[in-house]
């Protein structure tokens, strides 16, 4: 009986300060959704438009949110890949000090790298010029623009992208590309049908890292954005937190949840579950 | 989660509860030397007497004010201050107040500096004091006459103009040499160079007076036009971003070559960039007021009305004015400034004359369900 | 022709340390901006704004804790990362045991509700937490609402950290101090804990950069208490003086030693487990 109780024991209260303080917020962030008035007068009333409202005024900065995500995503998984290819298989005694490269920037505050960026990115900057030259500034500044939202996104969760995937990558046998290689020859095949495929579980939790902050993130497009750039965190922060309009910030964040979720959902069917679970989840 | 066995999860509970008991009585042991600054002034005592003691906390803008009136104020009136430079936005600020002072809290505040419209909003739902009067001698007998009974406040019940200011243009003089107008703004010639601020009762009634509207007369459909004008350039790329003060970035490093911005500003920023310069517009500019007022469940009201008062001391206000260089809601700060730096007592922005700001507007009313239309139109345009 | 080979050699070159030239690059991506921060600590603007270097300066270094404002929402982020990181850590570490060394009814949704924070993203939790602080009428929205804050979101990562560590963990030892008569409590203090200790220091440090970094969730729910990003957000609207920088680059060396720390202990740990009862001997006094 002593033994049994053991586990919830461990577990109460860690379980008690997530389901009050995650959990039961959550709920109470419905009840606000469905609000109505004004500062000073809001009443609970089952007011369903603030949804409607809420989608129908914000839908263009809920798409901007999932392009630019989405965008970041895939540009940090092709700059990961190689990465954390090369600090597994090819790093040798450089192994530590790449790694430490990788999560070096969490030790300074998210916000002042990213005004480092804007400092980087700024119009006169040598960065800015080189960009201009290879055509990769088309409006003729960077900063202020989608591209630097987007690079910001890329560059302030690319270490979620780079642990995972070095992880998985790590785990392969080594002997298992080698033995491909014998058969197949061409290391384009071997990687192809040997390592890419056994790195998926890194791939897909190194892109759920990734992908799901930056839907939300807003703080990039506030610094590196300019007009036409913010996202839906930016409309959630500034309801909240600047207009006081409490229930359709609280409708728009309920949606932007459901959304991820779905999107997660439909992603873990697709791409397999036990990368978010982890291992003893099954 | 589901649990069958209810015997286990009560017992569970109960132990969870105590663990957690245990790490609250943590939070409680560290949190409180956590919160001594605030906790003390709130403590205070409202003392009845006339004598203001004791400490006043004032909340204000960053750089509003100079270097040595506070440390003046509590040597001449043995008040302590703690003076919070913790106003970025009229509206973020009220949104953090807001649940406090609904509970008729003031975060152990007694003094914020607002915009006049933020604080006439606040009046109304019933957030501020009133002043005693018998307290503000000086206030009563300086205020300058412009100012003493806005349509808000016509008595100056419960609202002190900390400063006024104009809303106007900033250019690069050498990037941007020919922008001497609103209108200006809108050239291609500066597209993605100009910065718009994100202020709709300042930045959509430039825009109208642009397309010769008063601001002061302006229907609903005025409005509308006017940001529909601005929505057009936002979208061709014209405009780079709606900023607050963060223009200021923008102008130093040469993202943005003109702006629309405030008076005082400008010649602070001079220090960065001496090409900085501002402009009235030749449409006129915005004229404004930021107010302090007392808050309910203000812990020293007394000592925040010592401080109204000795702001309002000609001689204290000129170092403000000197640092500041927003325009002076004190009269007679002029000659004293004259004896420092004829210069400065000659200088349009912190005294201008009446043909300098004659075709500027004041803060146009906006209220009800205009307001709402109007403000969610805009910030459908800022949001893009 | 020779130029030709030069050129196929070249270029075969290139080709086979292509991952590395990449991986190279990426390094130096993630690395610029913490050079430009730095390179900016030693910058001397002449007014207010940071953004364009001017000349070089000790200045800000020397006087790095001169500004009252910054020092003390610094000292609020240390004070807030410290007690949040102590109380996710010990929650947490409770949590991951339980997950690893025991099966329970529920443990599904155990995983569950310590998953779904880490998937949902901060705007939403800041969101919903200042939702509820505001029905709930709190009026006190400030340095206990942010420690709530902090330890909700800490938690999970935590528990993730910790629980990697226990599964890879040799239970021998722990069967061996039981063998010789060491109760429940003292077989986890000398060996369970000693062993797991470098897993809880990962997950401590994780909370600590977490918190003392984070910025959304404190924006919704600090009231008017101030902390370091919090600090810096404000400032970003009237220029961001230099000792922000410094301070930046403080925190940044601090915990790139406090990490040499960790791996050194744990490069110690794992030499100590290596350590099997029948080459040395252990001694375990039963309390």
């Amino acid at each position: 009986m002593r033994r049994r109780i053991v586990p919830y024991f461990l577990l109460g209260p860690g379980t008690i300060w997530l389901v009050l303080f995650f959990v039961l917020p959550l709920f109470y962030m419905a009840e606000l959704s469905l609000w109505s008035g004004a500062v000073g007068s809001f009443e609970f009333s089952w007011h369903w438009a603030n949804y409607s409202e809420a989608l129908e005024l914000y839908d263009s900065q809920f798409v901007r949110s999932f392009f630019y995500a989405g965008a970041a995503t895939v540009l940090s998984l092709l700059l990961a890949y190689p990465l954390a290819y090369a600090i597994a298989f090819k790093a040798g005694r450089w192994r530590n000090v790449m790694l430490f490269a990788v999560i070096a920037p969490f030790f300074t505050t998210y916000l002042i790298r990213t005004i480092a960026w804007e400092t980087i990115l700024s119009d006169e900057s040598p960065v800015t010029e080189v960009l201009k030259a290879i055509g990769l500034a088309p409006s003729g500044h960077v900063l202020a623009t989608s591209g630097a939202v987007i690079a910001g996104l890329t560059y302030n969760y690319l270490p979620f992208m780079i642990l995972p995937l070095y992880a998985s990558l790590d785990r392969i046998d080594v002997r298992l590309i080698e033995a491909a290689k014998d058969l197949y020859s061409s290391a384009t095949q071997s990687f192809l049908r040997v390592t890419l495929p056994l790195s998926a579980p890194g791939i897909v939790a190194g892109t759920l890292l990734t992908f799901i902050p930056a839907v939300g993130d807003y703080v990039n497009a506030q610094f590196l954005g300019g007009v036409g750039n913010r996202m839906i965190g930016n409309v959630i922060q500034s309801l909240y937190l600047s207009q006081s309009d409490y229930p359709s910030a609280a409708a728009l964040s309920f949606v932007l949840m459901v959304l991820i979720m779905i999107v997660v959902v439909v992603y873990i069917r697709f791409a397999g579950s036990e990368a978010l679970m982890g291992e003893e989840a099954r | 989660m589901r649990i069958r066995k209810p015997g286990r999860t009560a017992g569970t509970v109960v132990t969870a509860v105590l663990v957690l008991a245990s790490a609250l009585g943590l939070i409680a042991c560290g949190g409180g030397s956590g919160i001594e600054g605030g906790s003390s002034t709130e403590a205070e005592e409202v003392k009845l007497e006339n004598e203001p003691t004791g400490s006043l906390t004032i909340s204000n803008w960053p750089l509003y004010i100079d270097k040595g009136t506070v440390p003046a104020f509590e040597k001449a009136s043995g008040i302590s201050v703690k003076y919070i430079e913790d106003i970025n936005s009229n509206e973020e600020f009220f949104s953090k107040m807001q649940p406090l002072l609904q509970e008729g809290e003031s975060g152990g505040r007694s003094i914020f500096v607002l915009a006049d419209y933020e604080v006439t909003k606040m009046h109304n739902l019933g957030y501020l004091q009133e002043f005693d009067k018998s307290a503000l001698p000086e206030f009563e007998k300086n205020l300058t006459a412009s100012l003493k009974s806005p349509p808000f406040d016509p008595n100056r019940d419960w609202t002190a103009p900390w400063q006024s200011g104009m809303t106007g243009i900033i250019v690069n003089k050498e990037l941007a040499p020919e922008v001497r107008s609103i209108c200006d703004l809108f050239d291609p010639k500066y597209k993605g160079k100009v910065d718009f601020l994100n202020e709709v009762r300042e930045t959509v009634p430039l825009v109208m007076k642009c397309e010769g509207v008063d601001p002061s007369k302006a229907t609903e459909a005025d409005w509308m036009k006017a940001i529909e004008k601005i929505k057009g350039a936002a979208e061709s790329g014209q405009i780079r971003r709606f900023t607050g003060n963060d223009y200021a970035r923008d102008l130093t490093s040469g993202d943005a070559v003109a702006v629309i911005g405030w008076s005082g500003d400008a010649v602070q920023l001079q220090a960065d960039n001496p090409d900085l310069e501002w402009r009235m517009p030749t449409e006129g500019c915005m004229l404004w007021s930021e107010d302090m007022v007392i808050p309910v469940g203000a812990p020293n009201p007394t000592a925040a009305e010592a401080w109204i008062n000795y702001v309002y001391e000609p001689e204290v206000q000129a170092n403000i004015a000197e640092y500041v260089n927003y325009v002076t809601p004190v009269e007679g700060v002029k000659p004293i400034l004259a004896k420092r730096d004829p210069e400065l007592a000659e200088n349009q922005l912190i005294f201008p004359s009446a043909s300098f700001t004659k075709n500027c507007s004041p803060t146009p009313p906006l209220e009800g369900e205009e307001e709402l239309k109007v403000i969610k139109a805009f910030d459908a345009v800022l949001n893009g | 022709m020779s130029g030709e080979s030069t050129r196929a050699r070249t270029w075969r070159w290139l080709r086979e340390h292509a991952v590395n030239i990449v991986a190279g690059l990426v390094v130096l991506y993630l690395l610029i901006p913490i050079a430009v921060i730095f390179v900016f600590s030693f910058n001397n603007p002449a007014g207010r704004y940071n953004y364009t270097w001017v000349g070089f300066t000790l200045e800000h270094w020397a006087h790095a804790f001169g500004r009252e404002d910054l020092t003390e929402a610094l000292l609020t982020s240390l004070k807030l990362a410290l007690l949040a990181t102590v109380i996710s850590t010990s929650v947490g570490t409770m949590m991951a045991l339980a997950l690893v060394r025991h099966k329970f009814f529920g443990r599904r949704a155990a995983n569950f509700l310590i998953v779904i924070p880490m998937a949902t993203p901060e705007v939403v939790m800041g969101a919903a937490l200042l939702s509820f602080f505001l029905i709930l009428g709190s009026p006190s929205l400030g340095f206990e609402t942010l420690l709530i804050a902090h330890v909700m979101f800490c938690i999970s990562f935590v528990v993730v950290v910790v629980r990697s560590r226990l599964i890879g963990f040799d239970r021998s030892l722990e069967e061996a101090a039981k063998d010789l008569g060491a109760t429940a409590f003292t077989t986890f203090r000398l060996i369970t804990l000693p062993l797991i200790l470098p897993g809880i220091f990962g997950g401590a440090m994780l909370a600590f950069a977490l918190s003392i970094d984070d910025f959304v969730i404190s924006n919704f729910n600090s009231g008017t208490t101030v902390t370091f990003p919090l600090y810096i957000f404000g400032a970003a609207q009237r220029g961001i003086p230099v000792e922000v920088n410094v301070i930046a680059m403080i925190l940044f060396f601090a915990t790139v030693s406090a990490m040499g720390f960790v791996t050194w202990q744990q490069r110690r740990a794992e030499k100590m487990a290596s350590v099997r009862p029948d080459q040395e001997e252990i001694v375990v006094v039963p309390a």
